[in-house]
């Protein structure tokens, strides 16, 4: 028996949900496969919240996105899922087989998403097949699928956004983690995710390397250098470490493989993750009817593959039915995408994709002009202080309580805008990459922001000069959650004891949705300076 | 790479690398082979890894118990210490009906005249080599506990590696494009890196031979078609010869190490260079497979793929030199069973090229066809 269909979507990812959901609601026969035994790839791991636009599911955990598009997809009955699927191969004839229940079934599609996403990189360094090498998707599946400690003490390997992320949820996890390594001279991830290492107290040491996995039968240490700007190791700078895994944060590659099985045309493009397949602005590829989304087309983020995810599905609707009514959301979503790779942190991904086009569809102009100078934070992870003065307000208004945004990155997020009651947050020129503003007029102290930021980079701070005391609000993760009364640790942006302080307030409802707000009492010196709180006597920093 | 050669051979596969490493053995200076991928990625590097002796004609028994000669003592005969995975298990040939049984019986004959050391089974001793057959419609077999497998890119490689030692440049990546001829002579062959002098060339080119003939103005009378193959992860040891069926169409051997390798002849398939796999042949293969040996229906198939069996009128390979062009040398049509005469081939054609008398009496000019001097090869999938 042949089972036709108007599209196969392979991969349940961000992507391929969001091709099937789009597919589906404009009325084609939709077959979505994927090889595990549960939808949602990558997002059902993501605990934090997302990046981007508020309009595409920006502030909400990927694990509460994975549920929400879960449930879109339920609702509509034209969509056939199967899960524990494996795509096998794509044949002359225009059948697709896949292993499902142990038996080869035959599809016949009309069109084609594939969205089969990515995997780990790995990276060659001696004894780096000892047992406690993980890759950091693969730590991060053990911990938030499993439920499974991966380790006491990790060394972290890479510090993009899935180094830095991984890095603390393992720190939530209760594992220690000693450090990341980085080999480049600047953080590759989100700023906001490396300063919410750094308060933990873990180094980030860019311009370092793994030389080897110190160990017999297991990972017992690494040996670490530091690299000189031709990225050649430093003599003299070998440093050993004590942990018990690595994790490898090193990038990802698209997983081409059926790309090249079907005869779609690839290319190789460094800046998109490796080999890519050739195709359109509408993510067609060099095989009529088939197209591609998410990691597959290009190394990105889930904000984006799900944007492509969309793009892709009504792109195979218009090439099935030939409705042109589509055209309105597909401009739309092409007008996303360029905005979420406007700013500098999408510099990659632009040049990429100019490499791929061979034109200037998306042009890869260097936007070299930064609203701040954020040297110091993008070495080190902490923000400069001439970065945080320029987000304080004047001396009289810091007796009431105001918002500080340690926000200095360029990034494509505006979640915060959206969580002030009182319209107290904007980006200037609605330029989704600028850094959110406060307006000190209108902004109450409410401490609603805090827990809406994404990137935890919100605090709400409250001087009062004539008992030289004050208060500072911080976002709170982690299980050893204070008491209101506690007397606690006050730690400062690289994580080190600045003091003690009285927890006066916590927050931590519906609204607050797992990040709790915790106010404490200071000296007013340390005010601006508290960035963190941990219990006394639960010091789990990282030692490198 | 060299600008003038003795000669030219365009196919690194088996019979191009034997055929290098034969004449480079006897001397010959300035060998040049020609291979537009990589060694072995054409029908050598594609076919079942196979090598039997149990043929129907003498001369096919000939050359593949020489095959076989040669690979047991690869080492020793390429002065080399290499592995090919040789493993002499057998061929477990089936047959279904009287008739073929009579065959069989006539091709023992002709097998023990060469002492290749074959015998008739009955089913049950068949079942007693191979304890997973299904024996059901099957009438009776027939065995040869010298046949076997090899890996066709380790010898392939091995006798690269030979080759090259001895002098032979070996141009991977590197494709023929055109044979120059002037007044009925070669003087070269223009490649996509360069333009090589030379009054040799011998047509290596497995499923292109029909294209390499044509680049010197020959029509030779073969064609290409795809033949499919599939192989299964990694299983304990469970069947130890090759099991053959000619008019079950199937042959299914366990390589040593582990994975099953399994294809049949194809049926309407059309003259061509397509080696995309089809899902037909899964189910076919699967149901005929599982059919003949149930255990194996829980084992799962990890890639499948094609190559092209290039077929001469007879099946038979045509190897010999050019009546109309001196110094175009062929080793063409091998139609399926090029890896396991290869080493043979290899020791015949240099012989030919080198003006020597061969050693093996056999007839494989392209002449036959005109004198009707046809090779009939009874067994063949």
């Amino acid at each position: 028996m042949i089972l036709e269909y108007d599209a196969a979507i392979i991969g349940g990812g961000p992507a391929g949900i969001c091709a099937a959901i789009a597919a589906g609601k404009n009325g084609l026969k939709t077959l979505l496969i994927e090889e595990r035994d549960f939808l949602g790839g990558q997002l059902i791991k993501q605990t934090h919240r997302f990046f981007g636009s508020e309009e595409e599911h920006a502030g909400t955990r990927g694990i509460h996105i994975a549920d929400d598009l879960k449930a879109e997809l339920v609702g509509l009955s034209n969509i056939d899922v199967m899960t524990s699927t494996t795509a096998l191969g794509y044949y002359e004839d225009g059948i697709l087989t896949a292993l499902h229940d142990e038996k080869m079934v035959k599809i016949k599609p009309k069109s084609m998403v594939l969205a089969t996403g990515a995997f780990e990189r790995f990276l060659p360094f001696e004894n780096n097949d000892l047992p406690g090498i993980f890759g950091a998707g693969a730590v991060q599946t053990l911990m938030n699928i499993y439920g499974i400690k991966p380790a006491d003490k990790v060394l972290m390997i890479g510090s993009g956004n899935i180094g830095l992320i991984v890095s603390y949820q393992l720190i939530q996890a209760g594992v220690q983690v000693i450090g990341v390594v980085e080999a480049a001279s600047k953080i590759g991830g989100y700023l906001v995710h490396a300063s919410k290492l750094r308060r933990l107290g873990v180094p980030i040491m860019t311009r370092h390397t793994i030389k080897k996995a110190i160990g017999t039968d297991k990972v017992q240490g690494a040996l670490l250098c530091q690299l000189d700007e031709n990225w050649q190791e430093i003599e003299g700078s070998q440093k050993q470490v004590a942990c018990d895994a690595i994790c490898l944060a090193v990038g990802l590659t698209p997983l081409a493989d059926i790309l090249s099985q079907m005869g779609c045309e690839t290319t190789f493009i460094g800046e998109l993750g490796g080999i890519v397949p050739k195709r359109t602005a509408d993510l067609e590829t060099t095989k009529p009817g088939v197209f591609v989304a998410g990691d597959l087309a290009g190394i990105e983020e889930a904000s984006a593959a799900m944007l492509e995810g969309e793009l892709a599905g009504l792109n195979a609707v218009k090439f099935v039915t030939g409705d042109e009514r589509v055209n309105e959301r597909i401009h739309h979503l092409k007008g996303e995408l360029h905005g979420l790779r406007a700013g500098p942190v999408g510099e990659k991904i632009r040049y990429g994709l100019a490499q791929l086009f061979e034109d200037s569809v998306i042009t890869s102009e260097k936007i070299d002009s930064h609203e701040h100078d954020i040297t110091q934070l993008a070495h080190t992870g902490i923000p400069a202080w001439e970065n945080i003065d320029e987000k304080m307000p004047d001396e009289q208004r810091m007796i009431k309580p105001y918002a500080v945004i340690e926000c200095f990155q360029e990034i494509p997020c505006n979640p915060c805008v959206f969580s002030c009651p009182f319209d107290a947050i904007y980006i200037p020129k609605e330029d989704i990459n600028l850094s959110p503003v406060v307006n000190f007029d209108k902004c109450t102290g409410c401490l609603s922001c805090i827990s809406g930021c994404p990137g935890l980079a919100i605090f709400v701070e409250q001087r009062n000069p004539e008992q030289g005391k004050g208060t500072v609000s911080i976002p709170f993760e982690m299980l050893n959650r204070p008491q209101k009364g506690d007397v606690v640790d006050l730690l400062a942006r690289d994580g080190h004891k600045l003091g003690t302080g009285i927890v006066t307030r916590i927050l931590y409802g519906q609204k607050q949705d797992k990040t709790a707000v915790i106010t404490v009492e200071t000296d007013i010196e340390l005010v601006n300076k508290v960035r963190n709180i941990q219990l006394q006597g639960t010091d789990k920093k990282g030692v490198m | 790479m060299k600008n003038k050669a003795d000669i030219v051979i365009i196919g690194g596969g088996i019979i191009g690398c034997a055929v290098a490493f034969n004449l480079a053995k006897k001397g010959m200076k300035d060998i040049v082979v020609l291979e537009k991928e990589f060694l072995a990625s054409g029908a050598t590097g594609r076919c079942g890894a196979g090598v039997r002796q149990q043929w129907g004609t003498r001369q096919n028994c000939l050359l593949a118990k020489e095959s076989m000669t040669i690979l047991e003592n690869i080492s020793d005969y390429l002065e080399e210490k290499v592995d090919i995975e040789l493993k002499q298990k057998g061929y477990l040939l089936l047959s279904f009906s009287e008739k073929e049984t009579k065959q069989f019986a006539k091709n023992l004959e002709v097998q023990h005249s060469l002492n290749i050391p074959s015998m008739a089974l009955t089913p049950h001793q068949a079942q007693e080599i191979v304890p997973i057959l299904n024996t059901e419609k099957i009438h009776s077999a027939a065995f040869c506990p010298t046949d076997g497998h090899a890996n066709p890119f380790l010898t392939t490689e091995a006798y690269a590696k030979a080759a090259k030692k001895r002098g032979v440049e070996i141009c991977t990546f590197t494709q023929a494009t055109a044979i120059k001829i002037e007044n009925g002579k070669i003087k070269g062959v223009q490649t996509d890196k360069g333009f090589i002098e030379t009054e040799r060339v011998l047509n290596a080119a497995g499923g292109w031979a029909y294209e390499i003939g044509e680049m010197a103005g020959l029509k030779l009378p073969v064609f290409s078609e795809r033949h499919e193959i599939l192989v299964t992860e990694k299983v304990p040891p469970m069947l130890d010869p090759m099991v053959m069926s000619f008019s079950f169409n199937i042959y299914c051997q366990q390589t040593p190490n582990g994975s099953f390798v399994m294809g049949h002849g194809p049926k309407n398939e059309k003259p061509g260079h397509n080696v995309n796999s089809t899902w037909q042949f899964l189910e076919a293969m699967a149901q005929k497979v599982t059919y003949l040996l149930p255990a194996i229906k829980k084992v799962r198939v990890v890639r499948q793929w094609a190559g092209s069996y290039n077929i001469s009128p007879d099946r038979q390979p045509i190897i010999c030199e050019s009546e109309q062009l001196p110094g175009y040398y062929m080793a063409v049509g091998f139609s399926g069973h090029g890896f396991m005469l290869g080493p043979s081939i290899g020791v015949y054609l240099s012989e030919l090229i080198t003006g020597e008398t061969p050693s093996y009496d056999v007839t494989l000019d392209l002449g036959r066809f005109a004198r009707n001097e046809i090779i009939a090869e009874p067994s063949v999938v």
